[in-house]
């Protein structure tokens, strides 16, 4: 016999605990890619039931079906154009009325539907009763009470899903009727839209062409130029007959409706006692114990990531350099031999003991403070701050991550909300000196100069980096946006979830990164052998010895910095044949080799990560542009530094 | 909501201090047709639930002219200062 397949989509606004269902539902079996050509991250999973194969789409976090972000297009033209047998629409009991504004466009697009009415638990404490079967009555769909983060309700809301989706689009489902003005224009739009052939229902198109919508009046007008123009002599009446622009209007209208089927179907008795979280809440966005609360939560993430990472990459490299004679034995002490431990291997070690000790633990962290909640707190308190480099509030995160290592880093820019935002955080946050800078910065400058030199380069580091940010901010194209975020209640993360999150997305990043790794790893070692690196260094030496004044052979040392950074200093030491670099580089030397070492080019496993979020091009952009400017500001330092020293 | 109202008692959000309240007036999104740079940005804060006619409580404002906290529909908000700035509302009694 052949399975049945059945296709569901999970929708909802953010937090709303859409992906502890998504894992209950799908467990292990999962797959999480990018919707194509997008960078928005797409999560399906499978699972059997009753005889169904079933598909979920986890689709993303969103507010609304306009065309605010990436996120709301892509959700509404997955339902529309892909049409999936059901969707589950999943929803905070705690703040009913926002989430029964998104219900309602989602109605409007007119696919078979359930409720899934989530953190009923929290909605209690905060005191709110809902009444299950006067929401049905209203939405004129099945709504399934659930506490996702004790599995509560999911197997109900998996039957009466299946239930549905048998059934069919032959459910009569309730539709917003907007006031009368509003639903004249609406009519006669639908009207005019017929024999239009589109993506949406007719009424959806007819209501966001009054909204003013620019995909679809984009789309329509394509089409047939007649209904695009009428659509605006009818949003233009509208607008006259109410003083406010149309999409306010049907915004308004809309948002009344779910406003008062939220007042009819609960209670809410606030309780006496300010509850936990509540209490949790003040404290942290405090305007003095927030940032005390911030610095100490800083501080530990850093703690627990550096040394669990440190002793996990200590523990990893030992054991796989275990494995050289074993290798060399396999391939001989020849140029094969050379090139599979020195290329192959060593780049795996690299990878595998570089980053993958420190990207588990920070995943795990990060997704434990975003599923909490604090994330958005920590937002809030440094909105300010980040604003000054032409960023908001959420960027603190990836950048604080920087100074561990910019791999995790870049990849924590996807809690910013634009493409434009993210690449943009991540650029300042390949600039952020990591793990590995510090070592340089510390064992070179700071060893040989006395630490107030580190601490000036330090200091330095900020300023350009505040500098480069607002630079960027003004060169790449597109509008900032500004911060505008729901700060939801605190909770309890979901633990299977926060893990099943950390593991496939560092399965997905090593799919990508290693490859990378390995291959820059071969050819330089490649290059090594075939004896091409003195002819690259005396090649490299009218940047490296004229315009910087360095040694020439820092130019072999920073093409392996490449790989891992604080090969550069490992390097240095064995080709200059002394860990005592006092006797061999003069003070101005030391602080323009780490000028240069500080912005060059971001290493190998960062580039990957660029490549991954970002794409070729603008993790090539971003890596030329360092070297360029890493390149210059060396250079200037060796002219300036001499008048001062 | 098409009533005109006298434009003194209009003032922007973030003029609000701690614990006061407000009915939205506008979202700063009025003149053009939905059109121009800030769209999305007036959209947001309409989806959001800014809708004009609806009541905003200021809870706290970050330092250092950081972002104001709103309550607003049962929801708990963050809006950086420059959109609290475009917001107009009218202060309400206590």
């Amino acid at each position: 016999m052949t399975r049945k397949k059945l296709v569901i989509a999970l929708a909802g606004n953010a937090n709303v605990g859409k992906s502890v269902i998504f894992n209950h539902l799908t467990g292990l079996h999962q797959h999480i890619g990018n919707w194509p050509g997008k960078t928005v991250e797409k999560a399906e999973g499978t699972l059997h039931f009753k005889g169904y194969t079933i598909d979920i789409i986890d689709l993303p976090g969103i507010y609304s079906l306009s065309t605010y972000s990436l996120e709301e297009v892509v959700s509404r033209k997955y339902i529309a154009v892909e049409s999936p047998d059901l969707v589950i629409d999943i929803v905070d009991a705690t703040v009913l009325e926002r989430n029964l504004f998104f219900t309602l466009q989602l109605l409007e697009l007119g696919n078979p539907m359930i409720m899934a009415l989530n953190q009923l638990d929290i909605a209690k404490r905060k005191g709110i009763n809902i009444d299950v079967r006067t929401l049905e009555n209203h939405l004129g769909i099945p709504v399934v009470p659930t506490i996702a983060t004790k599995g509560t309700g999911i197997y109900e809301l998996l039957e009466k899903a299946v239930k549905i989706a048998e059934k069919g689009s032959g459910v009569k489902q309730v539709q917003v009727r907007y006031g009368d003005e509003v639903e004249r224009r609406i009519a006669e739009l639908v009207e005019a839209l017929k024999g239009i052939d589109f993506l949406y229902p007719a009424r959806y198109t007819a209501i966001k062409l009054l909204e003013g919508d620019e995909e679809v009046e984009k789309e329509i007008s394509r089409r047939s130029r007649k209904v695009a123009s009428e659509a605006k002599r009818l949003s233009k009446e509208l607008e006259s007959l109410h003083g406010h622009s149309c999409s306010t209007v049907i915004s308004s209208e809309r948002y009344e409706v779910a406003g008062c089927i939220a007042r009819n179907s609960q209670k809410i008795v606030s309780p006496a006692k300010a509850s936990v979280e509540e209490r949790l809440h003040a404290v942290t966005t405090h305007r003095v114990w927030g940032y005390a609360f911030l610095a100490v939560s800083m501080l530990l993430t850093f703690l627990l990531i550096f040394s669990f990472g440190g002793y996990l990459s200590g523990l990893l490299g030992d054991s796989l350099y275990g494995l050289q004679p074993v290798i060399m034995n396999l391939f001989g002490n020849g140029f094969l031999g050379e090139l599979v431990w020195g290329g192959v291997l060593e780049g795996i070690i690299a990878s595998v003991t570089v980053a993958l000790p420190y990207i588990v633990p920070f995943y795990i962290v990060l997704y434990f403070l975003e599923d909490s909640g604090y994330l958005s707190r920590v937002a809030f308190l440094m909105d300010n701050a980040m604003h000054k480099m032409g960023l908001h509030g959420k960027a603190f995160i990836p950048l604080m991550l920087g100074y561990g290592c910019n791999v995790p880093a870049c990849l924590g820019c996807r809690i910013m909300e634009t493409q434009r935002e993210r690449v943009l955080a991540a650029f300042v946050a390949t600039l952020v000196p990591c793990a590995a800078r510090t070592v340089i910065i510390l064992g070179l400058v700071g060893r040989f100069m006395g630490v107030q030199w580190a601490l000036m380069l330090y200091v330095l580091d900020i300023l350009i980096i505040f500098a480069l940010g607002r630079l960027a901010f003004k060169v790449v194209p597109g509008e900032p946006t500004a911060l505008i975020m729901e700060m939801s209640e605190y909770k309890m993360p979901h633990v299977k979830t926060v893990l099943k999150e950390t593991w496939f997305r560092v399965a997905e990043f090593l799919k990508i990164a290693f490859p990378l790794i390995i291959v820059g790893s071969v050819l330089t070692k490649a290059a090594q052998l075939a004896g091409l690196l003195d002819p690259v260094a005396a090649l490299l030496s009218p940047i490296t010895v004229v315009w910087l004044g360095l040694p020439a052979i820092t130019g072999i040392t920073l093409i392996f910095g490449v790989l891992r950074k604080e090969l550069t200093l490992i390097m240095l030491a064995t080709l200059l044949g002394t860990a005592n670099f006092a006797q061999v580089l003069s003070p101005v030397q030391m602080i323009v080799f780490t000028l240069v070492v500080m912005f060059y080019v971001p290493c190998v496993a960062t580039i990957a990560a660029l490549v991954k979020e970002f794409g070729l091009k603008k993790a090539f952009l971003v890596t030329a542009f360092e070297v360029a400017f890493a390149v210059m500001i060396g250079g200037v330092a060796t002219r300036l530094l001499p008048l001062f020293m | 909501m098409s009533r005109r109202r006298s434009k003194a008692l209009e003032l922007p959000l973030c003029a609000l201090k701690d614990g006061e309240s407000g009915i939205v007036v506008s979202v700063g999104e009025e003149r053009g047709r939905g059109r121009g740079i800030r769209w999305g940005f007036g959209k947001r804060l309409l989806d959001m639930g800014l809708t004009p006619g609806t009541r905003v409580t200021i809870v706290k404002s970050a330092p250092f002219h950081g972002p104001v906290e709103i309550l607003v529909r049962g929801s708990r908000l963050a809006l950086g200062r420059g959109v609290a700035e475009r917001i107009l509302v009218e202060k309400t009694a206590q």
